[in-house]
């Protein structure tokens, strides 16, 4: 449905996006996941035809979105990382006037306009001026002016930042009924490994502008198949400790974690055993260890060997 | 495009403040300053060694016919007093067959003054002189020669000049102020994220700067309108009978200010130093252009030719001879077309630098 073939984007001397390769197929969920800087935004933006790539193409059912911008913008729901609202106005006239732009008017705009507000949760709300909002509340109506013309693809920027537990699960919930019960094909960018586990059937990874990994959510923990992710709390924190396990031929990282160490080692040697007599030799006490299946977190840090919110 | 625009509006009804504020400041501004300028008399003090208190009454009631001058009678040493203290510059000694002044420093008046008193003498002894070479008769006055004087405008006295230069230089410069300052509504758009939402929905560009163009134009279409309707009313100045030039005038201007901020919003990006650099290119441009006092009294040749260079100047300039001379569009086609062709050179190159630095 959706193609993306070899985008750059190159400011000045800066490589911001490089040779970027993805696609979106009908109903589908897919999430891009990556670090601040990583080029995800960019990508979005030259999706969206915001932004001309300085090489590649996007195709729109096979045709080229950029020397025909016009094919995807109608069917094209963008929500921007910033609350992109005219925070004077309320609700209900910021939906009405982003309805307006895309060709709907008269009863067929006014029902939109009450059905995204119930689907986001504001109706009760919709006279309020955006600017006496809530972080979460600016978010909601932030993404449900870009339901207003019910489009075919969803392209969320990072949805999330910046807002509280309750508001981000509300959000997550609607986008997977979106794509569930709607069939609407969502892209959605993040820097949250979890928001992109639980909403996305196929993820792209990306770093530095490349796309460094993909595939089902299952195919890429499989990356880390041959590993496993051992977490090892202790009474007190020990430098010793941690020169001793990343001495150990069969552990690969460790990195410090809150009241231990996240150890990723190679699976089928007797790991939990030696770990135990390491931290006896050098007198740390061990009170829990619990060995973890590796999340899209670890297939990052094993790719990349950062975290993603470094 | 009319989406676009509407929606403007509902922004402006929302936060109407900064145009209300400058619209009052127009209002404000002009009627301190040109209704200190507006029709005066002048007083005149007079004193008399020689003639009756009856003599005077009638005197002064002769002088007084002028609508220009205030004759008041007084004792000659206050009077002396009064010159003394340079509370007046000079004051009318009556006498019966002549007159003469007390002069305590010159005064750019007394010429004016002169040329009535003296018409009243002359008149009145003409009359006298009459009486006594034909003391039997009865005299009937009667008007051999009627005169009937027409001016062109009944605001083309110097007077008028001044008030129309503050009105119109007034009535510019808080426009351009308002204008100004609404556009950086423009650069909070693209920083806030709604003008690339519009960018991506099916709109194309050409409607969305004209929807946001068309807006701020007639804001100050608006704001000028309404401050001429207001001083007509409250200051009950006469605009003449050139209302299609006035129009065309403040169109052509309107547009070269609007066209004038787009080249602004191109060159500085953040709404924070807009905020500094628009009163600075608004008030720098009024006074260079002449909105706070009239070019003549410059000399400077630098600024005279900087003055060219400013939509200000042409502004006033045209506006001036609607107003006050009665020009039509085809004698200021060339204040008209500077202005249209600086909004498009304006125009042309705000739109590119802020489509290039995007």
């Amino acid at each position: 449905m959706l193609e993306v073939e070899g985008l750059k984007k190159t400011y000045k001397t800066t490589k911001a996006v490089d040779g970027v390769q993805l696609y979106l197929n009908k109903g589908e969920s897919v999430g891009l996941l990556g670090p601040n800087g990583a080029g995800k935004s960019t990508t979005i933006s030259m999706m969206s035809t915001l932004i001309t790539p300085t090489s590649g193409d996007v195709r729109y059912n096979k045709k080229s979105v950029l020397k025909h911008p016009d094919i995807i913008r109608p069917v094209l729901g963008v929500v921007p990382q910033e609350i992109a609202l005219y925070e004077e106005l309320t609700a209900y006239e910021n939906m009405r006037f982003f309805g307006k732009i895309y060709g709907l008017s008269g009863r067929k705009l006014e029902n939109k306009v009450d059905e995204v507000l119930e689907l986001v949760g504001l109706s009760d709300r919709k006279k309020e001026r955006i600017k006496r909002y809530s972080g979460g509340m600016k978010r909601r109506i932030n993404i449900a002016v870009a339901l207003m013309h019910e489009p075919e693809v969803l392209i969320m920027d990072e949805p999330t930042v910046g807002i509280d537990p309750q508001s981000r699960s509300y959000i997550l919930d609607m986008v997977r009924k979106l794509n569930r019960e709607k069939g609407m094909t969502v892209l959605y960018t993040s820097h949250y490994m979890e928001e992109v586990e639980r909403l996305c059937d196929r993820v792209y990874i990306m770093d530095h502008g490349h796309i460094i990994a993909s595939g089902t959510k299952d195919e890429l923990k499989s990356i880390l198949s041959g590993e496993e992710t051992v977490f090892v709390e202790v009474q007190q924190m020990s430098l010793k400790l941690v020169e001793q396990l990343v001495a150990h031929e069969a552990i690969q990282k460790v990195t410090e974690v809150e009241k231990g160490y996240k150890v990723i080692a190679t699976k089928g040697e007797d790991l939990l055993a030696d770990i135990f007599k390491l931290a006896s030799t050098i007198d740390v006490k061990i009170t829990g260890i619990h060995v973890q299946t590796p999340t899209l977190e670890d297939v990052f840090l094993h790719l990349t060997g950062r975290k993603l919110r470094d | 495009m009319w989406t676009v625009f509407h929606l403007q509006w509902l922004r402006l009804k929302r936060e109407p403040l900064l145009a209300l504020t400058f619209l009052v400041l127009t209002v404000v501004f002009v009627f301190f300053l040109a209704g200190s300028q507006g029709v005066q008399t002048i007083t005149i003090q007079t004193y008399s060694d020689e003639l009756s208190e009856a003599e005077i009454d009638q005197w002064l009631e002769r002088l007084n016919q002028s609508e220009t001058f205030e004759f008041e009678h007084n004792d000659r040493s206050e009077v002396e007093d009064l010159i003394r203290m340079s509370e007046i510059s000079f004051a009318l000694e009556l006498g019966e067959d002549h007159y003469q002044y007390l002069v305590g420093q010159e005064s750019h008046f007394l010429g004016t003054a002169n040329q009535h008193i003296e018409q009243v003498y002359r008149s009145q002894l003409r009359k006298e002189e009459v009486k006594q070479r034909f003391p039997d008769l009865v005299i009937e006055e009667r008007d051999f020669l009627k005169m009937d004087i027409q001016a062109l405008t009944t605001n083309s006295s110097d007077n008028n000049d001044i008030v129309t230069h503050v009105i119109t230089g007034m009535t510019l410069y808080f426009a351009m102020y308002t204008i100004l300052l609404s556009m950086i509504n423009l650069v909070t758009e693209k920083r806030s994220g709604t003008w690339n939402r519009l960018v991506f929905s099916p709109l194309k560009k050409t409607s969305i700067y004209l929807g946001q163009l068309t807006h701020y134009f007639c804001l100050g279409m608006i704001q000028i309108g309404l401050s001429f309707y207001l001083f007509y009313h409250i200051l009950d100045y006469n605009f003449g009978s050139q209302y299609f030039t006035i129009a065309m005038v403040l169109m052509a201007f309107v547009f070269a200010v609007v066209a004038l901020g787009m080249l602004v919003m191109g060159l500085v990006q953040s709404p924070q130093q807009l905020q500094a650099v628009i009163p600075i290119v608004t008030t720098g441009m009024a006074m260079i252009g002449g909105a706070f006092w009239p070019l003549e009294i410059v000399s400077n040749d630098i600024l005279l030719f900087l003055a060219r260079l400013v939509p200000i100047q042409y502004g006033i300039e045209a506006l001036k001879g609607a107003i006050l001379y009665e020009q039509n569009v085809v004698e200021l086609l060339q204040p008209i077309s500077i202005l249209l062709l600086m909004g498009v050179l304006f125009m042309g190159i705000g739109v590119n630098l802020i489509e290039r630095t995007k």
